[in-house]
């Protein structure tokens, strides 16, 4: 045994070039591999990120008849005490913060516009002085101001939605609302920021003003229409959710909670859906690489028949011979996973700090991931783990197929072969 | 000189007479009567008519006719004839209001905030549809004086409303001082910015009754947008098949 360990060694360092040759094949196989999973994971992740940091908290409490007609926007399905809700929360050590979300009629006009016009449009009322301690709207202003507590008539808008409308700091907006009851306002709104959110979702829509502006003109009588709570990202969403749920029945106020789950249930549903077309992206990676791998191995394998039958001849067993070139496939596997692996961490060292702008593509194009611009990459063992044991596998694996041919032909043909 | 304040007293009498009967006269009616009689008037036991609305915006016109079935105050169903609308129907009963999507086969109840949805684009609203005819239990109702509008003396009234539950804080009317009809009516915010105006273009006489059959509602935060709704025929008080108003006929 030690002999055959020994002669598959020798062979490796005896055939430098085609030993080198195989082990990149195999390794810039494996790196391809470890950098489109990376970028995946990454997307994934920094998308459940966005969704959580920009659209829906970690969790989101509402009144119980608001739920069925949530894409409504009922403002009379409201929260009437929300300050005594966010004084439960924060006695137990939740950051929460109050919203309401209506929908308008934004009434644009030509003397700042260019051109008069109107749309429909989702406007977000917060409280800038807590707004920012469950969400990160704050980091994302690259003009104008942001909204102050008590703002009368300022607005911040989305930047990609600022750029469709040519919008620009400064510039007066009107937006027609139905208040809590159902009568007409109407809000002469100046715009005061704008936000450039990396959730594309969230940038094409987004309108954000003050809540008691909004609370003032819609009649809510400091009513809100929810209540979105932060939980540590490390913590069990559902035992927390439990909780928080259990903390409001002891103080007998009628809400509900909600996990970002459920109110992502739809995008979650697209993501699952879309994980098995990813599976198949690295599927289709991973049988690239196996190809380049086994044409290499073949090769290696096909152009030493010769040698194979001079062992034979000399009196060397099958079993023998089989499990010297299986040997030397794996070594020359082991080598090309250690420098695909060592590329991969490098390629992925890239790609988790810096990443890849994909912002030119993003903007007109809704890929369902709530990434605006850079795809950064993701560390993930496991896949290295994987990628490490497949490199070794898979060249001893192909190794087989010619290995067993030659032992099949007759000496004579072993050794005429060309 | 004498002769002066003679003729001076010769016109005082009657400016006496007239100030003293005018506000007397004015106020013979008082603005609920004013309004009750207008939403009398707005009703008919059955009726059976046809019609078509004209939406004009920035993107162009579009016309859809429909045949419209009412009876009494809360029941009325529309169908629209027009080709892109063929087929679909609008069935409003007391407190409830469906449609009917022929493609679909599909029948969907519209309630709260849901009624606020505009139909097939207009300025018209589903909520206005099932807007009950009994304007003084949401506004205040405070007469304001009388005014002709296009040489027809009309009663001015400003409505108020007492609740939040109605889509315009403030409607101004201009209600013939004759029979009743609504000719102009502005619908503006509790702040007083001015939403919509209706006006009434053309009349027809009905059931001893003068019904608006061209209405013009105008979007005033809107340019260029405008609903045009006409009644093309208007039979008053047929015999109508009680099914008409039921949810199996809907789908029919």
């Amino acid at each position: 045994m030690k002999f055959i360990i020994t002669l598959a060694f020798k062979n490796l360092s005896r055939y430098k070039r085609r030993t080198s040759i195989t082990a990149v094949a195999i390794a810039v196989g494996l790196m391809m591999y470890l950098l489109v999973d990376s970028i995946l994971i990454g997307a994934e992740n920094e998308s459940m990120r966005n969704l959580r940091w920009y659209e829906t908290a970690s969790a989101r409490i509402h009144a119980p008849s608001y739920w069925e007609d949530r894409m409504l926007f009922p403002m009379e399905s409201s929260i009437e005490n929300p300050d005594a809700v966010l004084a439960l929360l924060d006695e137990n050590g939740w950051k929460a913060t109050a919203r309401t979300v209506f929908t308008a009629d934004m009434i644009l006009y030509s003397e700042d516009f260019g051109e008069d016009g109107n749309m429909n449009v989702l406007v977000t009322a917060i409280d800038p002085e807590t707004d920012n301690d469950v969400f990160h709207f704050s980091d994302t202003l690259i003009d104008g101001r942001f909204l102050e507590k008590g703002d009368e008539n300022g607005i911040l808008i989305g930047s990609w939605f600022a750029e469709d409308i040519n919008a620009k700091v400064g510039y007066w907006i009107t937006l027609v609302a139905r208040g809590n009851g159902g009568f007409y306002e109407a809000m002469d709104m100046q715009i005061v920021g704008i936000l450039n959110c990396p959730n594309p979702n969230v940038n094409r829509t987004l309108l954000m003003m003050d809540k008691d502006t909004a609370g003032y003109y819609l009649g809510m009588n400091q009513a809100v229409t929810e209540i979105d709570v932060l939980l540590p990202e490390h913590e069990d969403i559902d035992v927390e959710m439990a909780k928080i749920q259990a903390k409001i029945e002891a103080s007998h106020l009628d809400l509900e909670v909600h996990s970002w789950k459920e109110l992502a249930k739809d995008y979650l549903a697209i993501a699952e859906a879309k994980r098995g077309g990813t599976s198949m992206i690295l599927f289709l990676v991973f049988i690239i690489a196996a190809v380049g791998i086994s044409n290499t191995m073949l090769m290696a394998m096909y152009e030493r028949t010769r040698e194979l039958g001079m062992m034979r001849a000399m009196g060397m067993s099958d079993n023998n011979i089989r499990l010297a070139f299986l040997i030397e496939a794996g070594g020359i596997g082991f080598i090309g996973a250690v420098f695909g692996i060592v590329l991969g961490l490098l390629a992925n060292l890239y790609m988790v700090n810096v990443g890849i702008d994909f912002g030119w593509m993003m903007r007109d194009l809704d890929m369902g991931y709530r990434i605006q611009s850079v795809f950064r990459g993701a560390w993930s063992m496991s896949s290295f783990i994987e990628a490490f044991v497949a490199g070794i596998g898979l060249s001893m694996i192909v190794a087989w197929i010619p290995i067993s041919r030659a032992l099949k032909m007759d000496i004579p043909s072993c050794l005429r072969h060309q | 000189m004498c002769k002066h304040d003679k003729s001076k007293k010769h016109l005082l009498f009657p400016l006496l007479l007239l100030l003293v009967f005018l506000p007397s006269n004015l106020s013979a009616v008082s603005a609920e009567e004013i309004i009750q009689k207008m939403d009398e008037l707005a009703t008919f036991e059955t009726s059976y008519s046809t019609g078509s609305i004209q939406t004009k915006d920035r993107f162009g016109t579009k016309t859809s006719t429909f045949n419209a079935w009412s009876q009494g105050e809360s029941d009325s169903l529309i169908e629209f004839t027009s080709t892109a609308e063929r087929g679909q129907k609008i069935l409003r009963t007391k407190g409830s209001l469906y449609l009917f999507y022929p493609d679909a086969e599909e029948l969907i109840r519209l309630q709260g905030a849901a009624l606020r949805q505009s139909m097939l684009g207009s300025d018209i609203s589903y909520e206005d549809m099932t807007e009950e005819k009994n304007t003084l239990d949401n506004y205040k109702a405070v007469l304001e004086g009388t005014e002709a509008f296009k040489d027809t003396m009309c009663y001015v009234i400003t409505l108020t409303a007492t609740t939040r539950s109605v889509a315009y804080p403030v409607q101004k009317l201009w209600i013939d001082t004759e029979n009743y009809l609504v000719w102009k009516a502005q619908y503006s915010t509790a702040q007083g910015r001015l939403l919509k105006e209706m006006e009434v273009l053309s009349t027809l006489e009905a059931g001893g009754r003068v019904i608006a059959s061209e209405t013009r509602i105008e979007d005033k935060m809107k340019r260029d947008s405008h609903t045009y709704m006409r009644l093309d025929s208007l039979e008053v008080n047929p015999v109508l098949d009680k099914k008409i108003f039921t949810l199996e006929n809907l789908t029919w």
